[in-house]
């Protein structure tokens, strides 16, 4: 019985605010797509009575916002009804996006704890690194990411890695930016403290900043893998639109399939969260061992 | 062979002046010194490179051949910049940044409301935005209103995250202490809550100053007028003119990186006392 | 990690095989995403002309950022499929693309228009907003509006050009009064949302005269002087005709043959069959070789761009017959 209740107590709330949602969803796509009906209509001379226009906005084969159903439907049709290897699978397309997250995220993280280990032990780095570290941001990763594929295969490098390469340039930044900021969190009583057990300066690092760094590492680590999805996503735009979720969304752009683009993006949001909860179930269970969760 | 030969000696050069200037005195002269060597390494490295491996311009032009583009085509640049930065980022940033703050303002109030929008909060700052440009472009047009819609929806999330984080962030004891001084809710808020979640918002501020520029360009490439940076970007590569993309990719860069040092003055302004500032 | 594995044991059995048979790779770069555009080079692919021929040819389907220029510039492919006129504007700075043959005797470039928005003829462009490609596709339309003596940067009398995505939603939602359409592609997305031929003007850029060539096949001039690379243009331009007209001859069969090979399974076998049958018309009369009068005829149209012509001068070796001359014998 508490079980259930306390079950309630968090799927509650949110189940109510996503019936919330999903109700303005409907009324936005009658909405959003009357006009196209009218504008039909109109062109057949007839008129439409309001049942007739609702559920026209409900079924119309490319809607500027699809009907949830009808989103529901395509994922359905494209997750369980078709076989994972086939190239209309979803899941299929999920995994190649997924397999160039994963490694982007591995790359990206570790470039970024190692650029934010050199910047807070050594001056010229934490002088002459971190302002182009940002800069390397501000940089569109879109107008990029083609000539980082062209020119990586002009030296022959294909297939996973180019795209594994965007995601890191993504990722990197909110785990070096995070870290920098944990690993200088501890405050002077800290390394005062430090400082009179004659502790060196790799023991302040083991001991002190890189524990105390974890809140904030954590919290980068939930940025930065949403971001890997989205290099990921990106760079599979101008691999020629061959496969991965990204494909999908390109050709749906392209083909006007406004529910092929939101069934593809409805997934890669789910991938998303997935991948950050399973990162907040390993901080949890990280920060618990450490005596750090309140 | 002798332009990679002279790259190898300058790189080696650089550093040590500049390890020799770090470890010095530091003076407003060193703290700016630094990063500029650096970023001219960066450049000679670069500019060597494309010369000694004779790299096709079209391919990767050297930073004199976009330098000169740079400073031929000011009134090109001028008016992408406005478009893409003034009209489309600045403004979803404003836009986005302060629906987010306010929105965390009310979810911390609301039990209810941070247990059910939170994690939907999480879902949707997942959903890869380069999918909901083109939805955007559809529902907003091809002018700039689309574009600063896709920034409010693309730093809205993030901000939002941190500054819920950040007004959790205060310590047990101190809200104990605000208790026994029975400080009303606005109090409580002023007072401690917001001062601690300080240095969370200007993180999410800071990452968002990026994300803003990015989603303005990004949203470009799916339709938009004859004018704007990602539209001078996606064109002029299909016209190989890379020195153009190139000089329009610094322009993002000199932008985006003045929006970010803003930021950080302002934070540091704001956070004076938090010890990530005092070092 | 598995198929990775599997996948690296496997190229490196083929690997193995293709040396043994000694047969040449070719890549080839396509212009846009795998469609029936390309029809006649899956079908060459799949019918094994190529293989035939003692070719294993790649084929790297485009997208909306990919410059074939660029991709063959960097060495990531032999061949690519590309529009004239940004193919010679990519000579002008300094790529040495030479067109090999040309499948495609004519344009399949149309304006789509509605007629609600008022547009009956050219003439009516005056102060409307139309949609265009860029990336390199915009050439054909600013020599046209040139052409007209319209102005493209938004002033009175002019028109205003709207940079189009990669779909027709502009002039289903009544942003633009135009659209830029192939006969087989575009045109026919209009169609299916709905809008019907009655309801829409259409100016053919062959209609008008200032129709541009497009998907030819280029390659890099100095390959050209290497006799083996010769030798394997021969084969492959002769492999992909033989294709093309299978594919011309057999358009259900050919577009099924390009569904098996769209990766991103977003194609509908009624829209491709229907883009099949349509290119089929574009491909007709031409055996490949580059007609010389409609060569002059768009460097012609691209030299006349009045203050900002899209190339200030005519090409010289631009083209070549050696590659057909040899193939179509």
């Amino acid at each position: 019985m508490t079980r259930l209740a306390s079950f309630w107590h968090k799927a509650g709330p949110v189940l109510c605010i996503l019936l919330v949602l999903i109700a303005v969803w409907y009324g936005a796509a009658v909405a959003l797509n009357a006009a196209w009906a009218k504008d039909k209509a109109a062109r057949a001379g007839t008129e439409l009575t309001f049942s007739e226009l609702v559920s026209d906005t409900m079924s119309q084969e490319k809607p500027l916002l699809p009907a949830p159903h009808q989103v529901a439907q395509e994922i359905y049709k494209t997750t369980v009804l078709k076989k994972i290897t086939s190239k209309r699978s979803l899941i299929w397309h999920g995994w190649i996006t997924l397999s160039a997250t994963l490694l982007g995220f591995v790359f990206g993280t570790a470039l970024g704890v190692l650029l934010a280990v050199g910047i807070v032990h050594s001056r010229a780095m934490d002088m002459s690194v971190m302002p182009w570290v940002i800069t390397s941001q501000t940089i569109p990763i879109l107008a990029v990411a083609p000539m980082v594929i062209v020119v990586l295969n002009a030296v022959g490098v294909s297939g996973l890695l180019p795209k594994a390469i965007i995601s890191m340039y993504l990722s990197f930044f909110p785990v070096v930016v995070g870290m920098v900021k944990g690993l200088r969190a501890p405050d002077h009583m800290q390394l005062d403290q430090m400082r009179t057990w004659n502790a060196s300066n790799n023991t302040t690092f083991w001991k002190l900043r890189l524990p105390s760094s974890m809140p904030y590492f954590f919290a980068s680590l939930k940025i930065a893998i949403a971001a890997s999805l989205v290099g990921a996503i990106v760079g599979e735009l101008p691999t020629g639109a061959v496969a991965g979720l990204g494909a999908r969304l390109l050709a749906g752009s392209y083909y006007g399939q406004t529910i092929q683009i939101w069934s593809a993006l409805i997934c890669a949001a789910v991938l998303a969260a997935a991948l950050v909860a399973l990162i907040g179930v390993i901080e949890r269970a990280t920060l618990k061992r450490m005596g750090m969760q309140q | 062979m002798i332009w990679i030969l002279f790259v190898l000696i300058f790189w080696g050069a650089m550093w040590a002046v500049n390890v020799r200037l770090a470890a010095g005195p530091q003076t407003q002269l060193t703290k700016i010194l630094v990063p500029t060597l650096f970023g001219i390494t960066l450049l000679v490295l670069w500019e060597g490179l494309v010369r000694g491996f004779s790299i096709s311009p079209i391919l990767l032009p050297p930073p004199s051949m976009i330098a000169q583009r740079f400073a031929t085509s000011l009134p090109i640049l001028w008016e992408d910049f406005v478009q893409t930065f003034i009209k489309g980022a600045l403004s979803g940033y404003f836009i986005g940044c302060s629906a987010a703050f306010l929105t965390a303002i009310a979810v911390d109030r609301s039990d209810f409301l941070k247990r059910g929008l939170l994690p939907i909060g999480n879902f949707v700052a997942a959903l890869p935005i380069i999918g909901m440009a083109p939805i955007l472009v559809m529902w907003f047009g091809f002018d700039w209103q689309s574009k600063a819609a896709v920034v409010v929806i693309m730093v809205f999330f993030p901000m939002l995250v941190n500054t819920v984080a950040g007004l959790n962030a205060k310590d047990k004891f101190q809200d104990d202490l605000m208790k026994t001084y029975a400080a009303s809710y606005w109090q409580n808020l002023l007072k401690l809550k917001l001062p601690a979640a300080m240095p969370f918002i200007f993180n999410g501020l800071k990452i968002c100053t990026t994300l803003a520029l990015i989603g303005a360009i990004v949203a470009e490439f799916f339709g938009s007028p004859i004018r704007g940076m990602g539209f001078r970007i996606s064109t002029e590569v299909g016209r190989l003119s890379l020195d153009m993309v190139w000089a329009e990719i610094t322009v993002a860069a000199l932008a985006g990186s003045a929006f970010y040092g803003t930021m950080a003055l302002i934070e540091k302004a704001v956070t004076f006392w938090h010890p990530s500032q005092r070092n | 990690m598995k198929n990775l594995i599997k996948g690296a044991i496997a190229s490196a059995f083929l690997f193995g095989a293709s040396a043994a048979q000694a047969a040449d790779d070719v890549t080839l770069q396509l212009k846009w995403v795998t469609q029936a555009q390309f029809a006649g080079y899956y079908v060459a692919l799949d019918k094994g002309f190529y293989e035939e021929e003692g070719l294993n040819v790649t084929i790297k389907p485009g997208g909306p950022d990919i410059a074939p220029a660029q991709v063959i510039a960097g060495g990531g492919a032999d061949v690519v499929l590309d529009w004239m006129p940004s193919a010679l504007a990519s000579r002008e700075k300094g790529l040495d693309l030479v067109n090999i043959a040309q499948p495609f005797k004519s344009s399949g470039m149309m304006l789509t228009c509605r007629k609600d928005a008022g547009v009956e003829t050219p003439a009516d462009f005056a102060d409307k907003t139309l949609g265009v490609w860029f990336f390199g596709n915009e050439y054909p339309f600013l020599s046209w509006m040139n052409k007209l003596g319209l102005k493209t940067d938004g002033s009175d009398g002019g028109v205003t050009v709207l940079k189009q995505g990669f779909n027709v939603d502009p002039i289903l939602q009544g942003q633009a009064a135009c659209v830029s359409t192939m006969t087989y592609n575009e045109y026919w997305q209009i169609i299916d949302a709905g809008l019907t031929p009655e309801e829409l003007v259409v100016f053919k850029y062959e209609d008008e005269g200032v129709s541009t060539l497009e998907d030819g096949m280029y390659v890099l001039g100095e390959n050209l002087k290497d006799e083996a690379f010769k030798d394997k243009m021969v084969r492959f331009v002769r492999a992909s005709m033989k294709g093309w007209k299978y594919a011309e001859e057999n358009p259900d069969e050919a577009a099924d043959i390009v569904l098996d090979n769209d990766a991103s399974g977003a194609q509908t076998e009624k829209h491709q069959r229907r883009m099949m049958s349509e290119v089929a018309k574009l491909t007709a009369g031409s055996n490949g070789a580059l007609d010389v009068a409609d060569y002059e005829r768009t460097v012609q149209s691209l030299l006349e761009g009045g203050s900002d012509p899209v190339i200030t001068k005519a090409p010289e070796g631009a083209w070549t017959h050696e590659i057909t001359d040899a193939a179509l014998n």
